[in-house]
């Protein structure tokens, strides 16, 4: 692995540290204070903090360290949790935010002054007020000096003299050290003699050892200190430097320093006390989880793991691993030939009499349990998208004055990364869409008999293999008026077109069209919702608006919960079998005759409770000639469309809807319009997917689709 | 036992044990991790080790209480476990002290030290 991956693992940890600090500062805002909650905030930032020293980001470190002093005293209970601070923890995450950006950019690190200032204020704000415990810490990390010998530490100290090159000193004038060890200076893992020897690295000649206090064997106690010594030391050798070796192991080691001193007397201690009763004795809180359950954890995992043959990387080591996704694709890739290859195996067997036996649905089960492991193993939850919204509300907030409260529902909601990933752009649009558009200001929110603070609601959930993203606002709704005399003035529909409610709210989707009267510098500049529709039909899926005036908008985006296999109709043109991907389809129907009205002599109009769209027949599309193309001998599939909303498409049939996995046309053979891929069907043969979007643009003459 | 030197990183944070494994395993040592206490002790109820490098502030098991339940238990009781932490306060290195940790590195870690220490500590 090289430094720079470190790094990134580094970077992608930030991330993960930023947004658990966000959800623990949420959950500490709506009331939840408690020990955890601080406890987790805190850890987020020492964390990073940890890493910015060992990558040598002097500033990110900085930064961090005054924030971790802040929450270590809010920890200590030194700095009450008030409204105002956490609005400080708050700010301070961005600024940290920006710093990590920065970090991992190489670009200028933020001005941070400001808020050190406030941090620092808010810390001696009560530190009149509470006992100080603790010393306060170097305010200057040690990064540039590398060692951080600053922090006092023993270990560290101590090694710079042991790794220096020594010369011994020719120098007669010595200072001596007087020691004994203590009957606890064998436990803890600690070998007195390697100190010994330390002393001997700084220089230390022995000088005397005091052999007195060694008693008949009979009643000889190997773990106690009998031994006492002199060492004579170089004169250049610092008193803190022998000092350090011993620092650390504190009451265990007497330690007499001076020419008037002596080998400090010998003290036979009590019988060597259990470990843990004493440590359980100086330390009883030491971690989040009680002692017992501890030890459960510890007794369960060693019944559980048969203890031949582990190897060091045992599975228990880690909780999570990382994979390239290179691999993980390839593995979804080759789940997805497996599902096709078992439905052949099936259909195959049928056709020769077998079927319905306990190995076959066996194999069916596996390969259904095999395709939901590999793509579970990609899933993550939504919070990682939604946990990036409060920072930008509070940007928001900053820049248009408009205070919004966040609601957030079904965080744990599970997708594809690849979706999750590729959702954050629309989201975000989306959000700044409904805070600037959406809500009102205050004073019209008061006129209007609403609460001055605007609510912002965030949810998510799983309804039949998709998932479901709603942003809704309790803001004014689309002024469907202006929407309209806007579109018309843009030329987007013509001035006579007939438009229902929804049609019309569709119309912001519409490329180039922008209601606001003043363009904000929030929104963007009116590239924004055609933008929006296009990243969310990219991950297939769709948007839909629900709006009331008065009271609200919205946003419903249906994505799938993958994008390696989709949902697809399969139906019979002809002798063709095509996939219509489930994305688009609203509705099927096998239609009375009476619902299709003919409109000249080649098309056809079917009405669907009231509204008129147009038919378009796949077999024209196709060019097929043979069978019937009445439009009542076969089935309509009503389909949405990016551009020329919906229209019904006419087959012969539908044989199923099943998933399929994607083959694009255009690397195994060339694009052809109207068609978004092929697919290998369960019988070898290969179907094309219709590109509904592409099929109907190219099918209806450009005056229809306006209308429509 | 082996000639080389087998250690046990425990730290929560992925790139913390990124780090100390190259250091490390550079320097001809046997690197395992753990990302916490508990998964610390679920890999030393199974597993041999040397010398121990622990972190203090995990989630689910710190190090104060992963030291307390290794100087507890029979199998490694006696192994050296250094703390690895920006911790710095006289505070906590006596509760560090008192739950049986060996030794204290501080991070930002320096290699060569970080080495030395281990070198120091493994006998």
């Amino acid at each position: 692995m090289t430094p720079e991956e470190i790094q990134q693992i580094f970077f992608v940890e930030c991330e993960e540290s930023l947004a658990a600090a966000e959800t623990g500062l949420a959950a500490c805002r709506a009331g939840t204070q408690d020990s955890d909650t601080v406890n987790a905030v805190f850890r987020a930032i020492h964390s990073i903090k940890g890493g910015a020293g060992a990558f040598g980001y002097g500033a990110l470190q900085a930064y961090t360290h005054t924030f971790e002093t802040l929450l270590s005293d809010v920890r200590e209970g030194l700095v009450a949790i008030a409204p105002d601070l956490i609005d400080l923890l708050l700010r301070a995450l961005d600024t940290l935010a920006d710093h990590v950006t920065a970090a991992r950019e190489c670009a200028e690190a933020p001005d941070d002054a400001g808020l050190i200032g406030e941090m620092e204020a808010a810390m001696a704000a009560n530190a009149g007020s509470a006992p100080k415990a603790t010393p306060e810490p170097d305010p200057e990390p040690a990064i540039d000096s590398g060692a951080g010998d600053d922090f006092g530490l023993d270990l560290d100290a101590l090694l710079d003299d042991l790794t220096a090159d020594f010369v011994p000193s020719p120098t007669p004038a010595r200072w001596p050290v007087h020691l004994r060890m203590r009957a606890g200076a064998m436990r803890n893992g600690s070998e007195p003699l390697l100190m010994l020897r330390d002393i001997a690295a700084l220089g230390g000649e022995c000088t005397h050892c005091d052999v007195s206090q060694v008693p008949p064997l009979d009643s000889f106690n190997p773990s106690e200190g009998y031994l006492g010594w002199t060492y004579a030391l170089p004169a250049e050798t610092p008193e803190d430097a022998v000092r350090d070796i011993f620092d650390f192991i504190g009451d265990d080691c007497a330690l007499a320093i001076g020419e008037d001193e002596d080998i400090p007397a010998f003290e036979p201690g009590e019988t060597p006390v259990p470990v843990a009763a004493s440590a359980a004795a100086v330390v009883p809180a030491a971690g989040p989880v009680p002692a017992e359950e501890n030890q459960a954890v510890f007794a369960t995992s060693t019944a559980a793991v048969p203890p031949a043959g582990a190897v060091p990387a045992s599975p228990a080591a880690g909780q999570s691993i990382r994979i390239d996704l290179f691999k993980l694709d390839r593995l979804i890739d080759l789940v997805g030939e497996l599902v096709i290859a078992q439905a052949m195996l099936v259909q195959r067997l049928e056709g020769v009499g077998i079927s319905a036996t306990d190995e076959l649905s066996l194999l069916e089960t596996l390969t259904r349990d095999i395709q939901e492991s590999a793509m579970s193993i990609r899933a993550q939850p939504i919070s990682s998208v939604f946990s990036r919204v409060p920072r930008i509300l509070r940007d928001l907030a900053a820049s248009t004055g408009k205070h919004v409260r966040l609601e957030v529902i079904g965080e744990t909601t599970e997708l594809d990364k690849t979706v999750i990933e590729r959702l954050g752009e629309p989201l975000t649009h989306l959000i700044r869409n409904a805070v600037d558009h959406g809500i009102e200001s205050a004073e019209q929110r008061i006129a209007a008999g609403k609460s001055p603070e605007g609510t912002l609601t965030l949810s998510a959930e799983h309804r039949s293999g998709r998932i479901l993203i709603a942003i809704g606002d309790d803001g004014a709704g689309i002024n469907r008026e202006r929407v309209l005399a806007k579109a018309i003035e843009k030329g987007i529909i013509s001035p006579e077109a007939q438009l229902t409610a929804e049609e019309i709210d569709n119309l912001i989707f519409a490329p180039g069209f922008s209601t606001a009267q003043v363009v904000s510098n929030v929104s963007g500049r009116g590239v924004g919702m055609d933008v929006v529709r296009q990243n969310v039909k990219e991950l297939g899926g769709r948007i839909t608006i629900d709006s009331i005036e008065g009271k609200g908008t919205t946003f419903t985006l249906t994505l799938p919960l993958t994008l390696a296999i989709s949902d697809g109709m399969i139906v019979d043109v002809g002798d063709q079998t095509l996939v219509v991907p489930l994305a688009h389809v609203v509705e099927s129907l096998r239609p009375a005759e009476a619902d299709v009205q003919g409109l000249g002599s080649s098309r056809a109009m079917l009405n669907v409770r009231g509204r008129f769209i147009p038919v378009i027949s796949l077999r024209d599309a196709l060019g097929t000639v043979q069978g019937a193309t009445a439009a009542a001998e076969g089935v309509l599939i009503v389909v949405d469309t990016e551009s020329a909303g919906q229209a019904a498409l006419l087959v012969d049939n539908i044989c199923d809807q099943r998933q399929f996995v994607i083959k694009s046309l255009a690397t195994n053979f060339r694009a052809v319009e109207g068609v978004a891929g092929a697919t290998i069907l369960g019988d070898g043969r290969v179907a094309l997917i219709v590109d509904v979007d592409g099929l109907v643009a190219c099918a209806l003459p450009a005056q229809e689709r306006q209308a429509a | 036992m082996s000639s080389t030197t087998r250690i046990l990183t425990v730290d929560d944070s992925a790139s913390m044990r990124a780090l100390l494994n190259h250091a490390l395993s550079t320097n001809g040592f046997e690197v395992a991790q753990a990302d916490d206490g508990v998964s610390a002790l679920e890999w030393l109820a199974v597993n041999e080790v040397d010398v121990v490098i622990t972190d203090i502030n995990m989630p689910r098991l710190d190090g104060f209480g992963l030291i307390e339940q290794v100087r507890g238990g029979t199998r490694h009781r006696d192994r050296p476990i250094l703390v690895l932490t920006t911790e710095s306060s006289d505070e906590k290195k006596a509760r560090a002290r008192a739950a049986g940790a060996t030794g204290w590195i501080v991070k930002p870690f320096d290699t060569e030290k970080l080495v030395a220490a281990v070198r120091r500590v493994s006998h």
